[in-house]
């Protein structure tokens, strides 16, 4: 069964003349384990996917299933609940609370879910620390790069050892090597540590880290693809069929 | 509940200032409630004990239910009565000294006790300090306390002269008492029969005393007593000084109202910065819940942030109030000492105390959170993701709107009615109108405000302008903790205005005479000696004297309510004088009197027993029950603020047997020589020292002068009023600035120069300040005429006056508080680092 499925999934927004389709219709699944990547222009509906799979906001019409329980059946508490325990976001500006430290950033969740200080803060730093920011974890936001920023927002996501990531253009507020070491981060999240991640961009190169590649145009899967070979040949590729949409 | 408390924490620590000037608007408020009710039981504590141990014990003490003198045979009732010990009938009055000898004793009147010399050393402990107690063969005897001996220089065989209705009576001094003085209630002692002489009422007690036997039930013979009296007595508890300690205990009140409306305007306070906090928070609000925050936990989150500082400011007005109390407790001690005896006095705090400011200290800071929280509970996560979208919000904006438009006219309707609960009610829709109407108001008003703006600041004008307009919803939280602050100096106006006029007028049109004898305290009440026909008569006689008409006192009560009846003669008082009519006609109400049983109700009376004109009203008189057809509604200037009645001066005597003059108006020929009429009347007066001579114009100066004291006052309570909302002001427009630091990096960035981006934040100041004051002036107007009309309905009657001189002070104020909110900020964001800015989150 996949992690996630989605039937008919929909979201218009506004009414009358100025409704805008952002989703029209995605029926689409993510299989466990799987880096699974949704490219297209801006504009296309990426975002708007991302938030109904993840529970941030409801379609207008269709479902979207974690692991076969339709979500959008779920109370808003429910809801709270599923995005502390199973589900872990990544965004492109890093969303960090300013007054914590990196360290109580990314034990939020946990802290949220009750969970006692002590035990919430040992799980947050032993992530802070394979993610290379043990050196950072008295550090408030405004005190870190960008880069670190989005390391903690990662820790953030995974502290809860959620099944799901979510990341919504993770590297779009990074300059290149950074952006390309957020990349590999998530790679690693999904090889080594067996996560199942769900990236938005439209960076070819950052997409290229995944197992397969969605596009959309206008609120439509347009197409998919399976990659395999090295990432800058692959990158290549992905950028030739970015022109073409 | 520990991850709020602990983000709750971080947040304030992160606005240190913020917080602190939002904590002060509640420091204050408990300050003022907690300090007020420290200090004032321990006053009160300290008198009751002095006023205990001056008077001794009785048990039982009757008077009658008009408080006034009744046959000294109704002794006798009480006399063979079952556990009676012993029982006494005793006349107390206080007379008004002398104004020579009132300045030495440095005390306006004592109160006379005309007793039954044997009975009453029986039944009482009086400790001599020389010389002897009354004694039953004792003439015109007089027994005084240590102190008014001291100040008086009186000894046993010395002679103390006192005002009576003929004149004057000289009492020999047989003894001193070994009792401390108090200011009030100080007591002299003479044999009954001389205090009824002195007073003229022959044959008259007005309170009966006694003492149970051991073992018996107190409560039980007093009803057994009142139930032998019957219905035109009640039992009194046997205290001193009630006039004082109600005072006190009115102060008591006084302050507490005050406490909680400060308190009220701080949880506005705390309800504007969490406005602030929640627009400005949005992104990390939506961001928590992103990451699996419950609505519940947000509105934790803001809920914690508020009872935190809930908790700090409590702490902190417990702390501030308990050190006013101190202060205010040291500059009266001195004075406490000499009177009270009292030497080891501190604040008293007591748990009912201390808990209820503790909970109104933190129910305000909960109060003002909470429409805040829940607002934050709302924020969805997807809202800290994307840019807020402007369409959603105006048509939420405009609902909001609609519902405060129907709120103000509710409110309007309201006011109408002339009921005042609704007119109360009207005025909280009105404020919660206004805030909702308020930021659909701040784009037009802007753009108003704006184009007078852009004949000073010609460019940053229009781009304040547009920064409002962009941010109506902030701009409308700034403005508005300035309206509050605007609102209350101007409602505060309203009532001083019109107060003050309204009482001027009064004293134009009800006392209007050119020369008045009056009794020096300036009420009718209290026990005043009047005088006899004669003085009248004497003055009547003066050459160039027009005529002249008297005033008349006697008490009665009508259905348990205490009435002040007045005498007034109905041919010569509407010549002279006359009253100011709300209901009836002046010509028809005299003559009514004149023929009837009849009465004009003033309009304290009114409003309290709901009467109009035709009703008949039964009066409790020493008489028994008498029928009185009110004939008219109005008041005049000594009386408007009691209970009163004024009835004819024949009825007074036939149904009161009342005939002292208290108030004697003369007025003068047209032709008169002034100079001569008064010199004359001083003469006159001389032989009655209970009564001052005023000649009219002076006493409207110095009444106008002791009101422009209580003036001041009360705009130094509006200043502080005022104060912890315009600190709000400088607060919500430094966050402004603060929130568009970026923004204003960008426009450097640019290449403004720093001239015009503080020349632009000023301007926005400014629109702000116009804004907030166009809304107060709106608001305290409203509230003015309100609390006007209310204390209308209470009866107490004063035309509204517009309060023109408080527009424009509002008016200055709100302005200066524009450009003064604006030097800080404007100046932080003129100093920015550009690059800084520009990453600014
Ligand atoms: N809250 C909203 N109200 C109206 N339209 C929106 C809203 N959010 C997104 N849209 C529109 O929906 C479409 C899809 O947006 P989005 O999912 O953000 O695209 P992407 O992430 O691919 O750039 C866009 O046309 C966008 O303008
Ligand atoms: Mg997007």
């Amino acid at each position: 069964m996949p992690i996630i499925q989605t039937e008919n999934l929909t979201k218009i927004y506004g009414t009358g003349e100025t409704a805008v389709v952002a989703l029209d219709h995605i029926n689409m699944a993510v299989e466990k384990g799987e880096f699974l990547a949704v490219m297209g222009p801006s504009g296309c509906g990426k975002s708007t996917l991302l938030h109904l799979v993840g529970g941030l906001d409801r379609p207008t019409e269709g479902r979207v299933l974690l692991d076969g329980r339709d979500l959008t059946a779920l109370e808003d508490d429910n809801l709270a609940a599923l995005r502390r325990r199973r589900i872990g976001f990544v965004f492109q500006f890093y969303n960090l609370i300013p007054v914590l430290t990196a360290l109580e950033n990314a034990a939020l969740p946990l802290l949220l879910d009750g969970v006692r200080p002590a035990e919430a803060h040992r799980h947050a730093a032993e992530w802070l620390q394979r993610l290379g920011m043990g050196d950072r974890l008295h550090h408030r936001p405004d005190q870190l790069s960008g880069g670190q920023q989005q390391r903690v927002a990662i820790a953030r996501a995974l502290v809860a050892e959620p099944d799901l990531i979510l990341a919504d253009e993770p590297t779009g507020n990074l300059d290149s090597r950074a952006g390309d070491e957020i990349a590999a981060l998530l790679r690693r999240i999904s090889s080594e540590w067996g996560r199942t991640i769900l990236l938005v961009t439209h960076d070819p190169r950052i997409a290229a880290h995944a197992d397969r590649i969605l596009f959309m145009k206008d609120g439509r899967i347009i197409d998919e693809t399976r990659l395999a070979g090295t990432g800058e040949e692959q990158a290549q590729a992905l950028r030739e069929r970015m022109e073409t949409l | 509940m520990r991850v709020q408390l602990m983000m709750a924490l971080r947040y304030l620590r992160g606005r240190k200032l913020r917080t602190a000037l939002t904590t002060m608007a509640v420091v204050f408020g408990v300050a003022v409630l907690f300090g007020m009710n420290a200090l004032l039981p321990t006053m009160l504590q300290a008198f009751r004990q002095t006023v205990m141990a001056a008077t001794g014990k009785v048990d039982l003490m009757f008077t009658s239910v008009t408080d006034g003198p009744f046959p000294a045979d109704r002794v006798e009732i009480i006399q063979g009565m079952e556990g009676i010990a012993e029982v006494t009938g005793s006349l107390r009055r206080n007379i008004l000294l002398p104004p020579d000898m009132a300045s030495q004793a440095g005390l306006n009147a004592v109160t006379l006790v005309g007793v039954d010399p044997e009975v009453a050393a029986r039944m009482r402990h009086y400790p001599l300090k020389e010389g002897r107690f009354l004694a039953a063969d004792d003439g015109d005897a007089v027994v005084v306390s240590k102190g008014l001996a001291e100040k008086l220089g009186l000894a046993p065989g010395s002679t103390l002269t006192l005002p009576s209705a003929k004149g004057t009576t000289d009492f020999e001094v047989v003894g001193i008492l070994n009792v401390p003085s108090i200011p009030g209630v100080e007591e002299v002692y003479v044999p009954l029969p001389a205090a009824q002489r002195l007073l003229e009422m022959p044959g008259q007690i007005n309170v009966i005393e006694a003492t149970v036997k051991p073992g018996v039930d107190r409560d039980e013979v007093e009803k057994a007593a009142l139930a032998a009296l019957g219905d035109l007595f009640k039992a009194e508890p046997p205290e001193v000084g009630e006039e004082l300690i109600a005072s006190l205990e009115m102060g008591e009140i006084a302050f507490a109202l005050f406490g909680v409306m400060a308190l009220a305007i701080g949880a506005f306070i705390i309800l504007n910065t969490f406005r602030t906090v929640v627009v400005e928070r949005r992104h990390d609000l939506g961001m928590l819940r992103a990451v699996g925050a419950s609505r519940r936990a947000v509105v934790g989150l803001i809920l914690a942030e508020s009872l935190l500082q809930g908790v700090l400011g409590t702490a902190a007005g417990l702390a501030a109030g308990y050190g006013l109390a101190w202060v205010l407790l040291l500059s009266v001690k001195s004075v406490m000492q000499q009177y009270l005896r009292m030497e080891a006095i501190a604040p008293i705090i007591t748990l009912p105390n201390l808990m209820t400011a503790v909970v109104l200290g933190l129910g305000a800071t909960l109060a003002g959170g909470l429409w805040p929280a829940l607002a934050a509970g709302r924020v969805t996560p997807v809202e800290a993701l994307r840019p807020v979208v402007p369409g959603a919000y105006e048509r939420a904006a405009r609902r909001r709107g609609t519902v405060g438009a129907v709120l103000v006219v509710l409110a309007a309707l309201a006011l109408l009615t002339g009921n005042f609960n609704l007119a109360a009610l009207g005025t909280l829709l009105f404020l919660v109108g206004l805030v909702l109407v308020a930021p659909v108001l701040v784009s037009p008003l802007s753009r108003l405000f704006g184009r007078l703006l852009a004949l000073i600041f010609a460019r940053e004008g229009r781009l304040a302008e547009g920064n409002l307009a962009r941010q109506p919803n902030r701009a409308a939280i700034t403005a508005s903790a300035l309206m509050v602050g605007l609102a209350m100096i101007l409602a505060l106006a309203g009532i001083v205005t019109s107060t003050f006029d309204g009482f001027m007028s009064y004293i134009d049109h009800s006392l209007r005479a050119d020369f008045l004898l009056m009794p020096a305290s300036l009420v009718l009440g209290g026990g005043n000696v009047g005088a006899g026909p004669e003085l009248v008569e004497e003055i009547r006689a003066v050459p160039g004297v027009a005529g002249a008409t008297t005033l008349r006192l006697a008490t009665a009560a009508v259905d348990g309510l205490t009435v002040q009846v007045v005498g007034v003669d109905p041919e010569t008082y509407p010549q002279l004088s006359g009253l100011v009519f709300r209901y009836g006609d002046s010509e028809e109400a005299f003559a009514a009197l004149g023929r009837e049983r009849a009465m004009i109700v003033n309009g304290v009376f009114a409003a309290q027993r709901r009467v109009k004109v035709g009703d008949v009203l039964t009066l409790q008189t020493p008489e028994g029950k008498r029928e009185y057809r009110v004939v008219g509604v109005g008041s005049d200037y000594l009386n408007a603020k009691l209970v009163t009645a004024y009835i004819s001066q024949a009825n007074l005597e036939r149904d009161f047997h009342q005939t002292a003059d208290l108030l004697v108006m003369v007025e003068a020929a047209d032709d008169a020589d002034m100079a001569a009429v008064q010199a004359r009347l001083e003469e006159i007066v001389r032989k009655y020292p209970s009564f001052v001579l005023t000649e009219w114009r002076s006493f409207r100066e110095e009444q106008e002068r002791v009101f422009g004291q209580s003036v001041s006052l009360f705009n130094v309570i509006g200043v502080m009023f005022a104060l912890p909302s315009l600190l709000a002001m400088v607060n919500t427009l430094t966050i402004n600035v603060m929130e568009r630091t970026r923004e204003i990096g960008v426009l450097r960035a640019v290449g403004s120069t720093r001239r015009q981006v503080r020349r632009m934040v000023i301007a926005e100041s400014l629109l702000l300040g116009a804004l907030g004051t166009a809304f107060g002036i709106l608001a305290g107007l409203w509230l003015g005429y309100v609390l006007v009309a209310g204390m209308n309905v209470s009866g107490f009657v004063i035309p509204y006056y517009f309060p023109y001189t408080g527009v424009l002070v509002a008016v200055a104020v709100g302005l200066l508080i524009g450009v003064g909110a604006a030097v800080l900020p404007a100046r932080r964001a003129a100093r920015l680092d550009v690059v800084a800015a520009l990453r600014y989150e």
